[in-house]
């Protein structure tokens, strides 16, 4: 790999160890792909934000970082937190939350707590090259924005944000960003989560080409996001409606490598047979935008729910959603409304209480959690 | 013995018993459960979705197509080799950022990297199987089956 003058000084270490190990780790990471230099990103957002106690390692690296005074050199946002204060349990688990959050602010950092930052605090245009963790975000921004960026993991992205630069390789080139696989629906009731999950499954790390439906900014964020858990998939097109596939000639550039369909029976198939069981019915998973939350309050309005029923809402979401009418209703009707990680707090949960969730993601990750579409979860909460 | 040539992606030599699958892995979902914090279930796969469910895979040759999932997987890759609960080394067929983030990064930052090969072609399934002796060099991209 090629460096320039400035970076080959970060690397000899006269920015202090911590800047010249984040440059190494840099070099290697793109060296591993073929990397011929590093380029510079518009923004970063780092996904290190649950202080779990077993993630010692990453510990002692943001020390180093801390203790030697390195900042961001680019805006760069973070994702949720793991619901730190809501029971004793959580309160123990995420013990060391207080110091995660000091460091970041430390390292200048925006604290706004969502995984869904393209929302609102930290918004990228087409053909931006970035360096983002968090695969749900990394997923949006390539597909739905048109940004470029890996699938970055945690301290990658530190590393870049505390540099300003990327590695050159993978989805921040135009060879790697083409479609692969075309997928076909034979789909009557769309669900863009159940949807993203199979897909996902069924192409892993490839890039898929879905063919043209009116997806919403929201489906695209739930489908995105479950593609992301159950494969690898960093990016994903829609016909004639994302931001690189105008028409399949241009989102392939040629013939797709393979077809797959996905029928309306393999999309019902993910669904759990017994709703009614669940004790526990959880919406955000990415958290919930504020158009997203509009939308599902309607449906609570003079109801009561029947079973204990969480929206996870990305901060910002919250606060607005807070100066709504419609925020009463839906705290009227019983629904509680947080803005931290559903997974992260629900993982440390007690007992095999079961968790239902339209949430491909959620599902995929969290052990006791069942899938259902958003109609099965409005009926299992009692107001549909 | 058989020998495969495949590419070298982290440096670096391991051995142990082939462990083998030809299910994606998501280490995230493997790694993070609670119980994954005692140490001698550091590194037991509790994805429940996975074919290694409740499989320990210290001190093996992994194989397997690919990694899927969440980008804590560089970290929570990263404290598995800096708890000395990793295994001897990976044999995968497609090498992603976040798979080689986790051996970079335990390099970088704690010189306990495991060594990684890519091999892409199907017949890696054909020619290693559980419980043979696999000698991998990350280097090279020599794999020796035994």
């Amino acid at each position: 790999m090629k460096l320039e003058p400035e970076q080959e000084s970060i690397l000899r270490g006269d920015s202090g160890k911590a800047m010249a190990l984040a440059m190494k780790t840099l070099v290697e990471y793109g060296k591993a792909f073929g990397a011929q230099r590093l380029v510079p990103i518009k923004s970063a957002h780092l996904a290190g934000t649950f202080a779990a106690i077993s993630y010692k390692a990453y510990y002692k690296v943001l020390d180093q970082f801390v203790g030697e005074g390195a900042t961001v050199k680019v805006p760069t946002t973070l994702n949720p937190r793991p619901g730190q204060d809501l029971n004793l349990l959580n309160r123990v688990t995420f013990s060391k939350q207080k110091y995660v959050d000091d460091a970041m602010k430390a390292l200048g950092v925006t604290l706004n707590y969502s995984c869904v930052c393209y929302e609102r605090d930290n918004v990228p245009a087409l053909g931006d090259r970035l360096a983002w963790a968090e695969s749900s975000a990394v997923q949006f921004a390539n597909s739905a924005l048109g940004a470029r960026t890996n699938r970055n993991s945690i301290l990658i992205d530190l590393c870049s944000a505390v540099t300003g630069l990327t590695p050159e390789f993978g989805y921040l080139l135009d060879e790697h960003r083409r479609g692969e696989i075309l997928i076909k629906l034979k789909i009557t009731k769309m669900d863009p989560s159940a949807l993203g999950f199979l897909i996902g499954r069924k192409v892993v790390t490839r890039v898929p080409v879905i063919e043209h439906y009116d997806f919403s900014r929201i489906d695209l964020k739930n489908m995105g996001g479950a593609m992301a858990a159950a494969g690898g998939v960093a990016l994903f097109h829609v016909e004639g409606l994302t931001p690189e596939a105008p028409d399949m000639k241009t989102a392939f550039g040629g013939e797709p490598k393979e077809t797959i369909t996905i029928t309306q029976e393999d999309l019902d198939s993910l669904r759990y047979k017994q709703p009614d069981l669940a004790n526990l019915v959880v919406f955000g998973c990415p958290q919930m935008t504020y158009e997203e939350v509009m939308e599902l309050g309607e449906k609570f309005t003079g109801k009561q729910i029947k079973k204990p029923t969480w929206f996870c809402l990305a901060p910002e979401a919250k606060a607005r959603f807070e100066q709504t009418e419609l925020y009463r209703k839906v705290r009227e009707a019983g629904v509680e409304v947080y803005s931290h990680c559903p997974l992260a707090a629900l993982t440390v949960r007690i007992g095999h209480k079961l968790v239902l969730s339209p949430s491909g993601k959620l599902y995929y990750y969290l052990e006791g959690c069942e899938y259902g579409n958003p109609e099965d979860c409005l009926k299992a909460c009692g107001v549909m | 013995m058989t020998t495969l040539q495949g590419r070298g992606v982290v440096a670096g030599q391991g051995a142990g018993p082939a462990l083998v699958t030809q299910m994606p892995i998501n280490f995230t979902a493997a790694f993070s459960k609670p119980h994954n914090i005692l140490p001698w279930w550091r590194s037991r796969i509790s994805d429940h979705h996975h074919d290694l469910f409740k499989k320990i895979i210290k001190g093996t040759v992994l194989v397997f197509p690919a990694c899927i999932g969440s980008t804590f997987t560089g970290m929570v890759l990263m404290q598995v080799m800096h708890d000395k609960a990793a295994p001897a080394a990976m044999i995968v067929q497609d090498a992603d950022s976040l798979l080689v983030s986790g051996s970079v990064l335990a390099e970088v930052w704690f010189k306990s990297g495991v060594p990684i090969v890519e091999y892409k072609s199907d017949d890696l399934f054909d020619k290693v199987h559980t419980g043979a002796r696999v000698k991998v060099n990350g280097e090279t991209g020599e794999i020796k089956v035994y």
